[in-house]
């Protein structure tokens, strides 16, 4: 990895040199061991701080949306997550792709810096292995870029092993009640920090429901009625657009589990309108499953 | 000394249950925090009085993140209030760390003092008794010592607790503290036992004239800078143990509904969105600076210390990285413009 670190850096300064970018999207070292963090590098000098390492878990599609409306030249770097809502956000008109060069990394899947934090300051006892993969990462199918303007590294194999969706089957085989009763103790729990979707490259809309006030369509109590309207109302706009990057399950700080809402929505689409998988290819004019309709979609459930 | 013996912790902690709710850290499932005594499962909940400190704060004892306030109904034109929600019920916060504590005393400046007087805080708040962890193991993510906080001696405290091993020294501060102790008093033994050493802190933080200095600031790049990889999502303010900030709101239904107020975070747009549309702190670099100002430089200017206690939880929590020492380290560094 600090050969990709070295080779990443020396892309950037040569962008920046040629002027060929404005902005370059890596990570830098933070102050601790285990804190990899985004950087926005605006010159040389800050491109000389890009690394890449087993913490750079953050998907850096998000950040693109803080400059969606300028006109800057940006690189990238982009493993399989992140250069899957890249495509999301093409498609989805909020980018253009002249303005982007992606630097691609083969993915072999990361450590959660935020696992390893809450481990080493005692503030939480973690049970899964600090050691190993991130648990978003566990469920990688596409741990290579999908679009890239150069790319470095090799080729990964999938994370992903057994039955995919193992656990939305398992909730599935749940009875109604049971299955309320799950999301009832599990939502119950949220705090409401909207971290889930602030770190969400597919949470593009320019208002969102959940800020509107007039109406107000969703209440701002913390209790199991408001809880479950806004996990529900976010997973459902999820719907074909979710890239299983995992960043809402990730940054959760009571570590609900968000990602089971969104794969089974993953798995419905594909059952219902597919076979589809969002994000993992560029064409230019496509549209996910929710943004088009055809005569034949399904509609027995309506 | 008085000590309570940890073989009698949980009898001690059922008896004062039979007259308040009692609060304590604990781990539940993955989850760490201040969970009432009630709902502990024996054989699940593990309590985590001898850790560092839990991922979610006591604050929602003192400052529910949902409270009702009063409800009301319409009569045509006009507007009655049919039952106000003042809380007085008797809570004890059992084993808060030091930092935590410096939190609330900054939360009752702000409810309690300079001519406001919020009443819902003041009944809750006066029926709550307090008994300090006090700490001589820090953290890595510790820094409360340059925050004004005495880790072995914390302020505001009714009880205090210290770490002997088998046992916890007990000492008694106040009026309020030496009614619980009266409570548990066939559980307290005179005993001699080793006070911990206090532990040097991993960090060094120099926060004196970090408020002087951001005075000049408020112009400075410097917060695009710190800012930038910035999600604005709440989790700092909401894993913070002083951040108070609320927002009141209304539920009707039809003629009939309550008030309530509810936490909310200088992070959202939402929060200084003004009713005619305008937004002071639009831009989600100007909320952040925002926050490191209330911490750091306004509180400390309207009560004298810093609104930040050094626990060190939003440097954990931070998905994008952001570290609160490394931003007083950067603004003690940075050369002013003139």
């Amino acid at each position: 990895m600090k050969d990709i670190s070295n080779k990443i850096r020396d892309i950037a300064v040569k962008l920046f040199q040629e002027k060929k970018i404005d902005i370059f999207i890596g990570w830098e070292k933070g102050a601790l061991e285990f804190q990899t963090r985004p950087l926005i590098a605006r010159n040389e000098a800050d491109a000389a701080k890009l690394v890449f390492d087993e913490y750079a878990i953050h998907n850096l599609a998000t950040l693109l949306l803080k400059f969606r409306d300028g006109g800057e030249k940006i690189g990238i770097v982009a493993k399989g997550c992140d250069s899957r809502s890249m495509v999301r956000l093409l498609e989805d008109r909020q980018f253009q792709r002249e303005r982007l060069y992606i630097i691609g990394v083969g993915c072999p899947g990361m450590k959660d810096p935020l696992q390893a934090m809450a481990k080493h300051t005692g503030l939480k006892k973690i049970n899964a292995d600090g050691n190993g993969v991130a648990a978003k990462c566990l469920d990688c199918v596409q741990p290579n870029p999908v679009i890239y303007d150069e790319l470095l590294g090799s080729q990964q194999a999938p994370q992903q092993s057994g039955e995919r969706f193992a656990r939305v089957a398992a909730l599935e085989k749940m009875s109604a009640d049971e299955r309320y009763r799950f999301f009832e103790e599990t939502l119950s729990k949220c705090i409401r920090c909207y971290a889930c979707r602030q770190v969400c490259p597919a949470c593009n809309c320019r208002t969102c429901i959940f800020d509107e006030m007039k109406p107000q369509w969703v209440g701002r109590e913390n209790s199991t009625t408001d809880n479950m309207m806004y996990h529900l109302v976010k997973a459902s706009h999820m719907a074909g657009r979710c890239v299983e990057c995992g960043e809402c399950e990730r940054a959760c700080p009571v570590d609900i589990p968000l990602m089971l809402l969104n794969q089974k929505l993953i798995k419905d689409v594909n059952a219902f309108f597919g076979p589809y998988e969002a994000g993992m290819s560029y064409i230019e004019g496509a549209k996910p499953p929710l943004s088009s309709y055809a005569e034949k979609d399904p509609d027995d459930f309506i | 000394m008085k000590v309570l013996s940890k073989a009698k912790l949980e009898t001690a902690l059922n008896k004062l249950n039979q007259g308040a709710e009692v609060f304590l850290p604990m781990q539940k499932a993955q989850e760490s925090g201040f969970y009432s005594w009630k709902l502990f499962q024996q054989g699940q909940d593990e309590l985590m009085l001898d850790a560092l400190n839990v991922y979610l704060p006591p604050k929602h004892v003192v400052l529910p993140q949902t409270e009702r306030m009063y409800s009301i109904k319409l009569e045509g034109q006009d507007m009655k209030i049919e039952q106000t929600f003042e809380d007085a019920s008797p809570r004890v916060i059992f084993g808060a760390r030091p930092c935590d504590i410096k939190a609330i005393l900054c939360m009752d400046e702000v409810f309690l003092t300079r001519g406001y007087e919020d009443s819902f805080y003041k009944c809750r708040r006066e029926a709550i008794t307090i008994v300090a962890n006090a700490c001589y193991q820090p953290g890595p993510a510790c820094f409360c010592n340059a925050m004004e906080v005495n880790p072995v001696e914390p302020a505001g405290a009714d009880i205090i607790i210290r770490d002997a091993g088998e046992a916890y020294v007990w000492e008694t501060k106040t009026p309020k503290g030496e009614a619980l102790t009266s409570q548990i008093a066939e559980f307290l033994e005179e005993k001699s036992l080793a006070l911990p050493v206090a532990q040097p802190f991993i960090q060094d933080v120099k926060y004196e004239g970090t408020a002087e200095k951001l005075k000049k600031m408020f112009a400075d790049h410097i917060w695009a800078k710190l800012g930038e990889a910035c999600h604005n999502c709440g989790i700092c303010t909401y894993v913070c143990p002083s951040c108070y900030c609320f927002d009141i709101q209304v539920k009707m239904w039809g003629d009939e509904g309550y008030r309530f107020r509810c936490w909310d975070s200088c992070m959202y747009e939402e929060y200084s969105r003004e009713a005619g549309g305008g937004n002071p702190r639009g831009d989600g670099i100007e909320r952040f600076r925002n926050r490191f100002l209330h911490k750091l430089e306004f509180f400390k200017e309207r009560y004298g210390t810093p609104l930040c206690t050094g626990c060190g939880r939003c440097i954990v929590a931070c998905p994008a990285g952001i570290n609160i020492v490394k931003i007083i380290d950067e603004i003690k560094e940075a050369e002013l413009h003139a």
